[in-house]
C-alpha cells in the first residue's frame, strides 16, 4: 500500500483527536481583543436621569469597573450581592451598563435590591454592547486610569475570582501613573 | 398521548432503519444480493419514512396545542407566539432540528428509491441495495442519537402554573420557516453521493453509469444548499442590525465548507463523465463533502465553538456525535485507503486542456476548504495545545479567502473555451485576448467614469466579473444552435458567481456608514441621501410592543421614500430587539438601525449605504436556477419523449 493513500485517514484522525480534546474546553472564555486598547467610544443615556449622557471620557482619571447586566439575566442577580459588597471599596468606580433591558424594570429592580453602581448607562438596543464585544451577561471590564481596557471577566464575579484576579490587578493598576 | 405516539414512532423508525441497513449486508459480503433482501431493504426505507413523518407530525401537533408538559415545547413556545412561528419553533431548537435532520435524510432516501426504481434501467439498479445499506446505517446512528441524548418528546409534569419560555425573538422571522429546512435539504442530501462513493469502493469499480446516476444527487443538494446559504445571509442582514451579510461565524463556515467541496465534486464528476479520469478524486471529494456536513453538525451541536447559532450544548451529545463521526468518516476513509488502488490510472491529458483547468478548479476549492477549516478550528487547536485562547475573525478569512478566490474567477472565464485533451495556448489567446483586455479596461475605467473613487478591490472585482460574463457569453455565442440545457445550466451558474463577485467587491469598496444622534425633525446626509427623522409611534402586536420610527429619505429633491425602523420589546422575554429599516432598489440598500434614546428625546441611529448588496443574493439564487436546469437536462435525457 502506498503511503499517500492513507493520508486523508491520518488527517481525519488528527482532527478527531483535536475535537475530542476540544470537547472538554470552555470556548466562551476567550480574552477580549479590546485588552490593552482604549475603551470603545460611546454615548449613552443614564438610567436614572435619561436627560444626561455618559460617554467614554467619563472612564478616565480613575480605575473603572464596568459591569454589563440586565434584569432578565439570572446570573446577574446571583452576582448582585457580591457587587454590593465590593462597591464599598473606594479604590475604583463601579459603573453599570444595563443591556437590552426595560428602563422602568431596571430602576425598580435596583431600588428594591440595592444599587451598587455609581452610574448606570442604558443600552436598550444593545448597539454599544456590540462595540464592547459583549456576548453574554454578566461581563465585567476593568479599565485603568488612562481609559484603557485591561481585563474582561466573563460570567459572575465570585469571591474566588475577586480575591484571585481582581484584587491583585487593582493593586497593580493603583500604582500606575495616568497617561493623558 | 401525542408525545408518546411520537416517541413510539421514533422507535419503530429506528427498527426500520436497522432492517434497511442489515438486509442486503450478507449479499454484499457474498457479492450477490438477492432480490428479496433488496426489496426488504427498500420496504424498510419506506416504513422508516412513514414513521419519521408521524413523529415529526406529532411534534408539530404538540407545538400547535402548546403542550407545555413536553420539555422541548416548553422551552421554545409560548401561548402568545403566532401559530406560524409555533410550527417553525419545531426546528428552532436542538432536539426538533435533529428530528428534521432524520426526516430529511429519510426523504432523500425515498426520493432516490423512487427515481431509481421508476426511471432507471436495470444496470443502475445493482447500486441500489448498497446505497440503501449505507443510508440505513447513517440514519440509524442519527435516530439513536436523537432518541437517547436529545429526545424532543421528553416530558415532565411540573406543579403550579407554567408558561413557555418562548422562541428567541431573533428566530421570530419568516427566515426561520425556510432557511433551516433548505439548508438541511442541502447538507443531508450529500449522504446519497457519499453512499455512492462507498458502493464504488466496495465494488472497486466506477464507470460512466455510476457517474451519470450520481450526478443529480450532488447537484440537487448543492442547489438547495446554495439557496439555504443565501436565505441565511439575507436573514442575518435583515435581523441583526449590523448591516453585514456574512460574518465568518463558525456555523456559517460549516455551511460554506460542504458547499465549496460539493462545487469541486460537481466539476470533477463532469470530467469523470466525459473522459473517464479523476475517479479516485471523485470518491474522495464525495466522502469529503458529506464529512464536512457531519463536521458542521458536530460543531453546531457539541458547543466546542462559540457561535450565534450554538444551541444548548451538552458534553454527552458532543461525545456521541464524535464517536459517530469517527465511525462513519474514519471508516470510509480507511476503506478508501484500502481500495483506492483499483482506481489508479495514468493521466491522458496535456498541460493545457479542459481536464487541467477543472483539476485546478477543484484543487483551489479544496484549498479554500482547508484554509477555512483551519481558521474555524484554529481556536480549538491552540486551546488543546494549551497555548492561548483566541478567536479567529473576519480579517483572517478575508485576507486568506480573497487571494484564493481571485485565480478561480480568472480561471472561470477561460475554462469553457479550453478543449478536452489538448489545447494550444496560442489559439486560446487569439480567441480570448480581446475579451480579456476589454474586461480589465472596463474594470479599471468604469468606476472612474461613473464618478466613484478608485478602489483596487472594486477594480479587480469588476474586471474579473466582466471577464467571466463576457467569456461565458462568447462561449454561448460560439455554440449558438448547438446549445443544450446542460450548457445553459453552466452559463447561468457561472454568471451567477460573476454577479455575486461584482456585488461583493462593489459593496465592500463603496459602503458607507454613520452613527449619529437625531431628534424628530432633524436631517442627516450619507452618500448623497438626506435622512429625515419624521415621527415615532407606539405599536402593540400579539407578543411584542414596539416603538416604530419613520424616516423619509431623499436624494436631490426626488420623491421621498419612507423607511420604518422598530425597537421591539418581547413580552415574554422582556428583551428588546432593534429591527432595522431597509429601503432597497437594484443599485443600493439604505439601512437604518435604531439605537437607544438619549437625553432631550434624541436617538442614536446607525445608517448604512450599501451599494449592490442585492446582487450578492441574486447571484446566489442564479446558482439555484442553474442547478435546477441541470436536473431538467438529466430528466430529459433519461426520458426521451
Amino acid at each position: 500500500m502506498k503511503i499517500r493513500v492513507i493520508i486523508p485517514f491520518l488527517i481525519f484522525i488528527s482532527i478527531v483527536i483535536i475535537l475530542w480534546r476540544g470537547l472538554g474546553l470552555q470556548p466562551a472564555k476567550v480574552p477580549s481583543p479590546l485588552i490593552g486598547k482604549p475603551a470603545p467610544s460611546f454615548q449613552l443615556p443614564l438610567l436614572f436621569d435619561p436627560q444626561k449622557i455618559t460617554h467614554d471620557k467619563d472612564l478616565k482619571g480613575h480605575i473603572t469597573l464596568l459591569n454589563v447586566w440586565a434584569t432578565w439575566c439570572t446570573a446577574c442577580a446571583e452576582e448582585h450581592d457580591a457587587l454590593l459588597h465590593i462597591s464599598k471599596n473606594d479604590s475604583f468606580v463601579l459603573y453599570g451598563l444595563d443591556y437590552k433591558d426595560d428602563p422602568d424594570k431596571a430602576k425598580d429592580w435596583l431600588q428594591k435590591n440595592g444599587n451598587p453602581y455609581k452610574l448606570v448607562a442604558m443600552d436598550k438596543a444593545g448597539l454599544a454592547a456590540i462595540d464592547w464585544g459583549v456576548y453574554g451577561t454578566p461581563e465585567t471590564f476593568v479599565i485603568d486610569k488612562s481609559g484603557v481596557v485591561r481585563y474582561k471577566q466573563i460570567g459572575p464575579i465570585t469571591s474566588e475570582v475577586w480575591s484571585e484576579t481582581f484584587l491583585p490587578l487593582l493593586a497593580e493598576l493603583q500604582n500606575e501613573p495616568q497617561n493623558p | 398521548m401525542i408525545p408518546e405516539l411520537g416517541n413510539f414512532a421514533l422507535i419503530i423508525a429506528l427498527c426500520f432503519s436497522l432492517v434497511q441497513f442489515a438486509a442486503p449486508l450478507r449479499g454484499i459480503c457474498k457479492k450477490t444480493i438477492s432480490p428479496l433482501s433488496a426489496d426488504i431493504s427498500a420496504m424498510a426505507a419506506i416504513g422508516q419514512f412513514i414513521f419519521l413523518s408521524i413523529a415529526f407530525f406529532c411534534l408539530i401537533l404538540s407545538f400547535i396545542n402548546n403542550d407545555l408538559t413536553v420539555i422541548f415545547v416548553r422551552e421554545h413556545s409560548h401561548s402568545l407566539l403566532p401559530i406560524i412561528y409555533r410550527i417553525g419553533a419545531a426546528w428552532g431548537g436542538h432536539e426538533g432540528s435533529l428530528l428534521l435532520w432524520c426526516l430529511i435524510l429519510s426523504s432523500w432516501t425515498i426520493a432516490f428509491l423512487l427515481v431509481t426504481s421508476c426511471f432507471l434501467n436495470t444496470s443502475d439498479k445493482t447500486l441500489l441495495p448498497k446505497i440503501l445499506t449505507t443510508l440505513g446505517l447513517l440514519s440509524a446512528g442519527f435516530i439513536v442519537f436523537l432518541f437517547f441524548t436529545s429526545n424532543p418528546f421528553a416530558r415532565n409534569f411540573p406543579t403550579g402554573l407554567i408558561v413557555g419560555d418562548d422562541l428567541t425573538p431573533l428566530l421570530q422571522d419568516p427566515g426561520l420557516i425556510f432557511h433551516p429546512p433548505m439548508l438541511y435539504f442541502g447538507y443531508v442530501g450529500f449522504a446519497i453521493a457519499f453512499a455512492f462513493a462507498i458502493s464504488a469502493l466496495i465494488d472497486g469499480k466506477l464507470d460512466r453509469t455510476w457517474v451519470q446516476a450520481c450526478r443529480p444527487w450532488v447537484i440537487m443538494p448543492w442547489s438547495f444548499l446554495s439557496c439555504g446559504i443565501v436565505l441565511g445571509s439575507w436573514w442575518a442582514y435583515r435581523e441583526l442590525g449590523w448591516g453585514g451579510w456574512w460574518f465568518w461565524d463558525p456555523v456559517e463556515n460549516a455551511s460554506l465548507l460542504p458547499w465549496l467541496s460539493a462545487t469541486a465534486l460537481i466539476h470533477a464528476l463532469a470530467v469523470c463523465e466525459k473522459r473517464n479520469v479523476f475517479k479516485g478524486w471523485v470518491i474522495l471529494l464525495a466522502i469529503l463533502t458529506f464529512s464536512l456536513s457531519l463536521l458542521g453538525t458536530f460543531l453546531v451541536r457539541s458547543g466546542v465553538l462559540v457561535s450565534v447559532h450554538a444551541f444548548a450544548s451538552d458534553p454527552t451529545r458532543g461525545l456521541f456525535l464524535l464517536a459517530y463521526l469517527t465511525l462513519i468518516i474514519g471508516g470510509s476513509l480507511f476503506l478508501y485507503s484500502l481500495r483506492i488502488k483499483y482506481f489508479f490510472q495514468a493521466p491522458t491529458f496535456k498541460i493545457i486542456s479542459r481536464e487541467t483547468t477543472l483539476l485546478i478548479n477543484t484543487v483551489i476549492l479544496v484549498t479554500a476548504v482547508a484554509t477555512i477549516s483551519i481558521g474555524t478550528l484554529y481556536p480549538i487547536i491552540l486551546d488543546t495545545l494549551n497555548l492561548e485562547k483566541i478567536s479567529v475573525g473576519e480579517p483572517y478569512f478575508t485576507t486568506i479567502f480573497l487571494p484564493i478566490m481571485l485565480p478561480l474567477l480568472l480561471l472561470m472565464g477561460v475554462a469553457p473555451h479550453v478543449s478536452w485533451g489538448e489545447q494550444s495556448f496560442k489559439s486560446l489567446w487569439k480567441k480570448l485576448h480581446l475579451t480579456f483586455v476589454s474586461s480589465f479596461l472596463l474594470g479599471f475605467i468604469a468606476p472612474a467614469l461613473l464618478g466613484f473613487p478608485f478602489h483596487i478591490l472594486a477594480a479587480l472585482g469588476i474586471s474579473l466579473s466582466a471577464w467571466i460574463i463576457l467569456g461565458t457569453a462568447q462561449y454561448a455565442f460560439q455554440l449558438r444552435g448547438k446549445i443544450s440545457l446542460r450548457h445553459w445550466s453552466m452559463i447561468i451558474a457561472h454568471i451567477g458567481i460573476a454577479i455575486f463577485a461584482l456585488g461583493v467587491s462593489i459593496n465592500k469598496s463603496y459602503s458607507e456608514e454613520r452613527q449619529v444622534k437625531m431628534k424628530i425633525g432633524e436631517t442627516v446626509s450619507l452618500a448623497g441621501y438626506e435622512f429625515t427623522f419624521k415621527n415615532l409611534e407606539e405599536l402593540k402586536v400579539s407578543n411584542y410592543q414596539a416603538i416604530k420610527a419613520t424616516f423619509s429619505i431623499q436624494k436631490n429633491h426626488s420623491t421621498p421614500e419612507l423607511l420604518f425602523a422598530e425597537q421591539r420589546v418581547y413580552t415574554s422575554h422582556e428583551q428588546s430587539l432593534s429591527r432595522p429599516g431597509i429601503v432597497a432598489n437594484v443599485w443600493r440598500d439604505l439601512y437604518l438601525a435604531l439605537g437607544s434614546t438619549l437625553a432631550d428625546n434624541s436617538w442614536s441611529v446607525r445608517i448604512y449605504y450599501k451599494p449592490c448588496v442585492r446582487w450578492i443574493w441574486f447571484g446566489g439564487f442564479m446558482l439555484l436556477i442553474g442547478g435546477l436546469l441541470s436536473l431538467l437536462d438529466y430528466w430529459n435525457k433519461r426520458n426521451p419523449a
